[in-house]
C-alpha cells in the first residue's frame, strides 16, 4: 500500500485538434466550469491536425480564471528549453500561477526528425531531458544571480540571464515509463504522468513508483517530492464491468479511490474528449474519491508535494 | 513614391508592455486598446534579458482575451524557435483568433555575422510559408544551412491570407534586412523613429520616414515588385509625439499639430500602420483621440485625391485571378477575409461537400452590412454568383467556375432569445450540429436532417427533414421569422406579420427570394431519445419495402425512420434502417423498435440511448470534385408497385445510395399552401444518387407516377419538367409572383430557379 499523502487532483486530457479551435478551448471551459483541477493537452508538433499546444495553452489561459493548464508532454525534441523555460515562467505570470509543465523526452522520432528536430536514441534522450530539466530550473532561478552556464551535449546554454520566474513553484511533470526515464523522474522531476494505457498492469504501476521512489532517496530527495498523475482512458456506463475505469460512476469512485490509496496515484486526467464524462468527474466523481480518500487517510484531504516536503501537515 | 499615399488601409495600433514586473499589463492594455477602437496591438521581441515576458506566450493570452483587433509581432526571432514548429503556431493562433494574427519577424542573435542571421531568418521565411501552403503536394523539405526540414507534413494553412512582417534590425546598417524584405515580405516595420519633439522635431522624423520609404521602394522595384504589395508601419514613442495624456477630457480638440503630422505620414510619406509604443493607459486613450482625428483627415484627403484603398497582393497570386472580376475594386470591409485564386487558403474554400468548384473569388461577410456590400459587388461583376451556407447543397450550387460564391460560414452565430417561448437565432453559416450542441443544455433541440455538417441556411430555406420530423415536423415548420437581403440589397424582416407573402416563400423556396441571414426558430423540448442502427437482409426487396413502408406509418408520432440501402453485396440486399425514438425509456424504445426488427432477418443492431447532439455531431470537412447525380420523389405509401420498382432500381447497381426518409406524421399537419414546401401529403421522401445520369434517370422515369413531387434539396435533374414536381400545383404560380416582384433580374438562380425563362445555369 502506497499513500504519499498528496492532495488529489483531476483533469482532462483534451485533443488539440485544429478543425474546431472553438469546440477544443470549449472543453477547456467545461472542465473549468465542471470544478476539475486540471486541463492538458497532447503536444505534436509535426501532427498537421492539431493546433500548437503552446499557443493553445497561452489562449486557453485567457480564456480561464481558475483551472490549472499542462502540455501534456511538452515535446521537448521540438521545443528548445530555454524559449520553453521562458514561456513556462511568462504563461504562469500572465496566469496568476496556473501552470505546470508536462515534459516528455519525444517518441516518434521519425516526425520530430521530419519537422527539423534531432532525432535521439532513447538513452540520448533521457540524457537530452537530464539537461532541459537543469536548464529550465536555472533559468528559473533568478535568486541566483550568475549568468546561467550549462556546456551540455544537447541543449548547451552560455551566459544566458536568468528569469522571468515563474508566478509559483512551476512543477516539472515527466512522462516516464523504461528504467533509466523513472530514475530521472526520480532525481529530478516533480511529478510522474504517465498514461495508463501504456502500462501493462497495476504490477507496472508499482513497479514504477518504486522505481522512482528509490531513485529520488537515491539523490537525497524525499519520494512524496514527486507526484504521480496518471492519464486515465475510460467510459461510464450503466452496468458495471470488470475493466478498470468502464462502468457507473460508483464504479469509478471505488476504482481512482484504491488507485489513490494503494497505488500512491493522485492526479487523474480523463481523457476521450467526452463533455459528459469530464462533467461527472467534476461534480460527482471526484468530491466522492476526495471523500473516501480522506475517510481513510483519518480525515486529512492531503497536500501538494512541496508543501508535503516542506513539512507542513494537512 | 516616396513621398506618396500607398492607399494602403489605416491601422492605428499600440505596443504592449511585456515586462514581467507587471504581467497583466498587456492584456488590460490590450483590452482598452480594443474598446477604444485602435486596430492593432503588437507584442515585440525583446532581448533575453530575464526581465521581459516570452513574446509569443503574450500574444496567444493576449489573443484569448481579445475580439477584434489585429495581432502582431515585432521583431520575433527564431532563436530557439523550429521554424516548422513556429509556422504551425502561426497558424494555430490565427485559427483561434479568428483570422486575425500579423507575424513580425527578425534576425536571431545566433549565427556567426549579421549576413548569416539574415540567411537564417531568410530560410526560416521560407519553411514558414512553406508550412502553411498547405495545398502544396507533398511533405515541405528544406535544406538549408541554417534549417533543415527532412519532410514535414504542411499545413494547416492560416485562417487568412496573412501578411509576414519582417523589420529593421535596431543598430545594424540594414541594407540586408531591407533586401529581404523587398523580396519575401508582406510588412515592413521602418526603423524606430524618436526624435525631438515639436515641429522640428516633426519634420526631421517625416524626412528620415521618406528616405526610407525611398530606399525600400528601391529595393522592391529591383525586386520586380510593386511597393503597394508591402504595408509600412513605423512604432512611435509617446514622448516625442507630445501626446498630453492630461487632456483627458472629451470635449477638448486633440493637438492640430500631431494630427497632420500622423496624417502626413499616411498622406505624403507612405506609413499606412502606425503604432504608439511605451504607452500606459493615459497615453493609450490621447492616441486613440488623436487617432480619430488623423482617420477623419486621411478618409477625407483621400476621397477628395480619389485615392484607391486596399492592399495589394503578391504578383504570384495576381496572377492567379481570372477575368471578369474587379479584384480591386472588392469593397474595404470584405477584403481581408476574401479569398481569391492565388491565395494559400483557396483551396479549403474553393470545394463544397458535393461538388468541385473553381470560383474567382470567394467573399465571407461576417455581418448583413457585409451580405449587402457583397451582394452589390457581385452584382456588378458579370460572373456567376453562388449563396453558400454550409456547402453541402446537393441541388444548391454553392460553388462555380470563374465566379464568385458568397460564402455565410463566418455568420454562424447561435443565441437564445427567450428560454420561455423556447425562441432562437441562428445565422446561416452555423451547422446543425452546433446548433444541436448549443440547445442541448436547454432541453432542447431542432430537428434537421441526418447530418451534422450541413448548414442551416440552405437546409432551413427548403425543408429539414429529420429524425424528429414525425413528431415535430420539419425544420422550417418551426422558422417564426426571418431576416433577408434581398436582390435590391434592402434588408427585411419576415414572419407572419411582416412581408408575410416573403415569409411563405423562404419556407421551401428561399433560395429563389434572397439571402437569410438570421433565422428565428421556436425549437422543441428534447431529453435524451432512443436511436437505433439496424441492419436486415432486405433481399426479397419489393416485401421488405412494402412492410417497411408500413411499419413507417402505423408508428406513433415518436418514432422516425430513415432507410438506406445500396446495391446487392454478396448476394444479400442489406437494408439499413436508423431510427430515432423521442423517448429516453428504454422500455418505450425497444417497442417502438421491435416492429421494425421483425420486418426481415435482423443481422445487426445497435440501440443507444442519446443526447439527441451525439447523432448529429460534426464531422471534419469533407469536399467533392465533379458532379452529384440524384432524383428525388415524394411518395404517399409505399405501395407493392412503387417497391417492386424500388427494389429493380436497387438490384441493378445504378444507386449505391437509396434513401427513404419518413416525412409524414407531424409533417401533415401544415397546410400545402401555408409554404412553399407543398408536399404535405407525403409519408416518405426518397433519393437515388449514382454516379450516371443516363442510368439513374432511365430507371427513375419510369417510376415517377408513383411520386407526388420532389425534395427540392435533393434532386439535380437539369431538366425543365422538375420544376413543377418540386414546386408542384398553385405553389409554382404563388413563387413566381414573388419572384417577379422579389428578384425580377433572378439574382438568386441557381437551385431550381422559378424565373421565366428558365434561368441558363452555366
Amino acid at each position: 500500500m502506497t499513500d504519499y499523502g498528496h492532495d488529489l487532483l483531476f483533469g482532462s486530457f483534451i485533443t488539440p485538434g485544429n478543425a474546431a479551435p472553438e469546440r477544443v478551448v470549449g472543453l477547456a471551459q467545461l472542465s473549468e466550469q465542471a470544478g476539475l483541477d486540471l486541463a492538458t493537452f497532447q503536444d505534436h508538433p509535426y501532427q498537421p491536425s492539431f493546433l500548437d499546444t503552446w499557443t493553445l495553452l497561452s489562449y486557453v489561459a485567457a480564456r480561464t480564471e481558475r483551472i490549472t493548464l499542462a502540455p501534456n508532454v511538452a515535446n521537448l525534441p521540438l521545443r528548445p528549453p530555454a524559449v520553453l523555460a521562458r514561456s513556462v515562467a511568462s504563461l504562469d505570470l500572465l496566469s496568476g500561477g496556473r501552470v505546470e509543465l508536462g515534459l516528455g523526452s519525444g517518441a516518434f522520432w521519425d516526425a520530430i526528425e521530419a519537422m527539423g528536430g534531432r532525432r535521439l536514441t532513447p538513452g540520448q534522450g533521457v540524457d537530452a531531458l537530464r539537461e532541459a530539466i537543469a536548464v529550465i530550473r536555472a533559468l528559473w532561478d533568478t535568486g541566483e544571480r550568475a549568468r546561467v552556464d550549462l556546456p551540455g551535449e544537447y541543449w548547451p546554454i552560455a551566459g544566458a540571464k536568468r528569469g522571468p520566474a515563474p508566478a509559483h513553484p512551476v512543477g516539472i511533470w515527466v512522462g516516464a515509463y523504461k528504467p533509466r526515464m523513472l530514475r530521472l523522474t526520480g532525481e529530478h522531476a516533480d511529478g510522474w504522468l504517465p498514461s495508463l494505457g501504456y502500462l501493462s498492469s497495476l504490477q507496472d504501476l508499482d513497479d514504477a513508483n518504486a522505481r522512482i521512489d528509490d531513485a529520488a532517496r537515491g539523490a537525497g530527495r524525499d519520494p512524496r517530492a514527486v507526484r504521480r498523475l496518471l492519464n486515465v482512458g475510460g467510459q461510464l456506463s450503466a452496468t458495471r464491468t470488470a475493466t478498470l475505469l468502464a462502468g457507473p460512476p460508483e464504479q469509478w469512485v471505488e476504482q481512482l479511490a484504491a488507485l489513490a490509496l494503494e497505488h500512491g496515484m493522485s492526479a487523474f486526467i480523463a481523457t476521450g474528449d467526452d463533455p459528459t464524462l469530464l462533467t461527472v468527474l467534476g461534480q460527482e466523481i471526484a468530491p466522492a474519491v476526495r471523500e473516501i480518500v480522506a475517510a481513510e487517510r483519518g480525515g486529512s484531504a492531503g497536500v501538494a508535494p512541496a508543501a508535503l516536503v516542506a513539512g507542513e501537515q494537512a | 513614391m516616396s513621398g506618396a499615399d500607398l492607399g494602403h488601409p489605416l491601422q492605428l495600433g499600440i505596443e504592449l508592455p511585456v515586462s514581467a514586473a507587471d504581467p497583466g499589463a498587456a492584456v488590460r492594455l490590450a483590452r482598452r486598446a480594443e474598446e477604444l477602437g485602435l486596430d492593432l496591438v503588437v507584442v515585440a521581441d525583446g532581448t533575453d534579458d530575464g526581465g521581459a515576458l516570452d513574446a509569443w506566450t503574450v500574444l496567444g493570452a493576449v489573443a484569448g482575451a481579445t475580439g477584434r483587433v489585429d495581432l502582431a509581432t515585432r521583431g520575433l526571432r527564431l532563436d530557439g524557435r523550429p521554424p516548422a514548429v513556429l509556422a504551425r503556431a502561426v497558424a494555430s493562433l490565427d485559427h483561434l483568433a479568428g483570422g486575425r494574427v500579423t507575424p513580425g519577424l527578425a534576425a536571431g542573435t545566433g549565427g556567426a555575422d549579421a549576413d548569416d542571421a539574415l540567411d537564417a531568418l531568410a530560410e526560416g521565411v521560407d519553411v514558414l510559408r512553406g508550412m502553411w501552403a498547405a495545398a502544396e503536394p507533398g511533405p515541405l523539405v528544406h535544406e538549408g544551412r541554417h534549417h533543415r526540414v527532412p519532410g514535414a507534413q504542411r499545413g494547416p494553412a492560416p485562417a487568412h491570407e496573412l501578411a509576414l512582417w519582417l523589420g529593421a534590425t535596431p543598430g545594424s546598417a540594414d541594407d540586408g534586412a531591407r533586401t529581404l524584405a523587398a523580396r519575401v515580405a508582406d510588412g515592413w516595420w521602418l526603423p524606430t523613429a524618436g526624435g525631438a519633439e515639436g515641429a522640428q522635431g516633426a519634420r526631421a522624423r517625416l524626412d528620415a520616414v521618406r528616405r526610407e520609404q525611398a530606399a525600400l521602394d528601391a529595393a522592391l522595384t529591383a525586386a520586380g515588385r510593386d511597393a503597394r504589395e508591402v504595408r509600412r508601419g513605423l512604432v512611435l514613442d509617446g514622448a516625442s509625439l507630445a501626446l498630453d495624456p492630461r487632456a483627458v477630457d472629451a470635449t477638448a480638440a486633440p493637438s492640430a499639430p500631431v494630427v497632420d503630422h500622423l496624417a502626413a505620414l499616411v498622406l505624403d510619406a507612405g506609413v499606412g500602420t502606425l503604432v504608439l509604443a511605451g504607452a500606459d493607459e493615459a497615453a493609450l486613450v490621447a492616441f486613440a483621440r488623436v487617432g480619430a482625428a488623423v482617420r477623419d483627415r486621411v478618409a477625407a484627403a483621400r476621397a477628395a485625391r480619389g485615392t484607391r484603398v486596399g492592399t495589394v497582393r503578391s504578383a504570384a497570386v495576381r496572377a492567379a485571378r481570372v477575368p471578369g472580376i474587379d479584384y480591386d475594386g472588392i469593397p474595404a470591409a470584405l477584403t481581408r477575409t476574401a479569398v481569391e485564386p492565388g491565395d494559400a487558403g483557396y483551396a479549403a474554400v474553393r470545394s463544397t461537400y458535393m461538388r468541385g468548384g473553381r470560383p474567382g473569388l470567394v467573399l465571407r461577410p461576417g455581418d448583413t452590412a457585409e451580405v449587402v456590400e457583397a451582394l452589390a459587388y457581385a452584382r456588378a461583376q458579370d460572373v456567376p454568383l453562388a449563396i453558400r451556407s454550409g456547402g453541402h447543397g446537393i441541388s444548391g450550387r454553392s460553388t462555380n467556375d470563374g465566379g464568385i460564391v458568397l460564402d455565410l460560414s463566418r455568420m454562424s452565430a447561435i443565441e437564445v432569445l427567450d428560454v420561455a417561448t423556447r425562441r432562437i437565432r441562428v445565422q446561416p453559416g452555423a451547422r446543425w450540429g452546433e446548433v444541436a450542441a448549443a440547445l442541448h443544455p436547454y432541453g432542447w433541440a431542432l430537428s434537421s436532417g441526418d447530418y451534422g455538417g450541413v448548414g442551416v441556411g440552405g437546409l432551413a430555406t427548403a425543408g429539414g427533414i429529420g429524425f424528429l420530423a414525425r413528431e415535430h415536423g420539419l425544420t422550417l415548420d418551426h422558422l417564426r421569422a426571418a431576416e433577408v437581403v434581398l436582390a435590391d440589397g434592402s434588408v427585411v424582416r419576415a414572419s407572419d406579420d411582416e412581408n408575410a407573402d416573403l415569409f411563405w416563400g423562404v419556407r421551401g423556396a428561399g433560395a429563389n427570394l434572397g439571402i437569410v441571414t438570421s433565422f428565428e426558430f421556436e425549437v422543441d423540448e428534447v431529453g435524451d431519445v432512443g436511436f437505433a442502427q439496424l441492419v436486415l437482409d432486405a433481399s426479397d426487396t419489393e416485401q421488405f419495402l412494402v412492410d417497411y413502408g408500413a411499419t413507417v406509418e402505423s408508428a406513433p408520432r415518436d418514432t422516425t425512420a430513415f432507410l438506406i440501402m445500396g446495391p446487392p453485396r454478396g448476394g444479400i440486399v442489406a437494408a439499413q434502417i436508423m431510427a430515432m425514438v423521442d423517448s429516453d425509456d428504454p422500455q418505450t424504445i425497444i417497442e417502438r423498435l421491435n416492429p421494425f426488427a421483425r420486418i426481415a432477418p435482423l443481422l445487426q443492431q445497435q440501440v443507444q440511448v442519446v443526447p439527441y447532439p451525439a447523432v448529429v455531431s460534426v464531422p471534419q470537412r469533407h469536399t467533392s470534385e465533379g458532379e452529384p447525380v440524384t432524383r428525388s420523389g415524394m411518395a404517399e405509401h409505399l405501395t407493392p408497385e412503387l417497391a417492386a420498382d424500388a427494389a429493380r432500381l436497387v438490384r441493378s447497381g445504378a444507386t449505391p445510395f437509396f434513401q427513404i426518409r419518413a416525412a409524414g406524421g407531424a409533417v401533415h399537419d401544415v397546410p400545402a399552401d401555408a409554404t412553399a414546401y407543398a408536399h404535405r401529403s407525403a409519408n416518405f421522401s426518397i433519393v437515388a444518387m449514382g454516379s450516371s445520369r443516363r442510368r439513374i434517370d432511365a430507371l427513375w422515369d419510369a417510376m415517377a407516377h408513383h411520386f407526388h413531387g420532389a425534395y427540392l434539396s435533393f434532386e439535380t435533374d437539369p431538366r425543365p419538367e422538375r420544376l413543377a414536381d418540386v414546386f408542384p400545383g398553385p405553389t409554382l404560380e404563388r413563387l413566381r409572383e414573388l419572384k417577379r416582384r422579389y428578384d425580377p433580374e433572378d439574382v438568386f438562380r441557381h437551385n431550381y430557379s422559378v424565373a421565366e425563362p428558365p434561368a441558363v445555369v452555366p
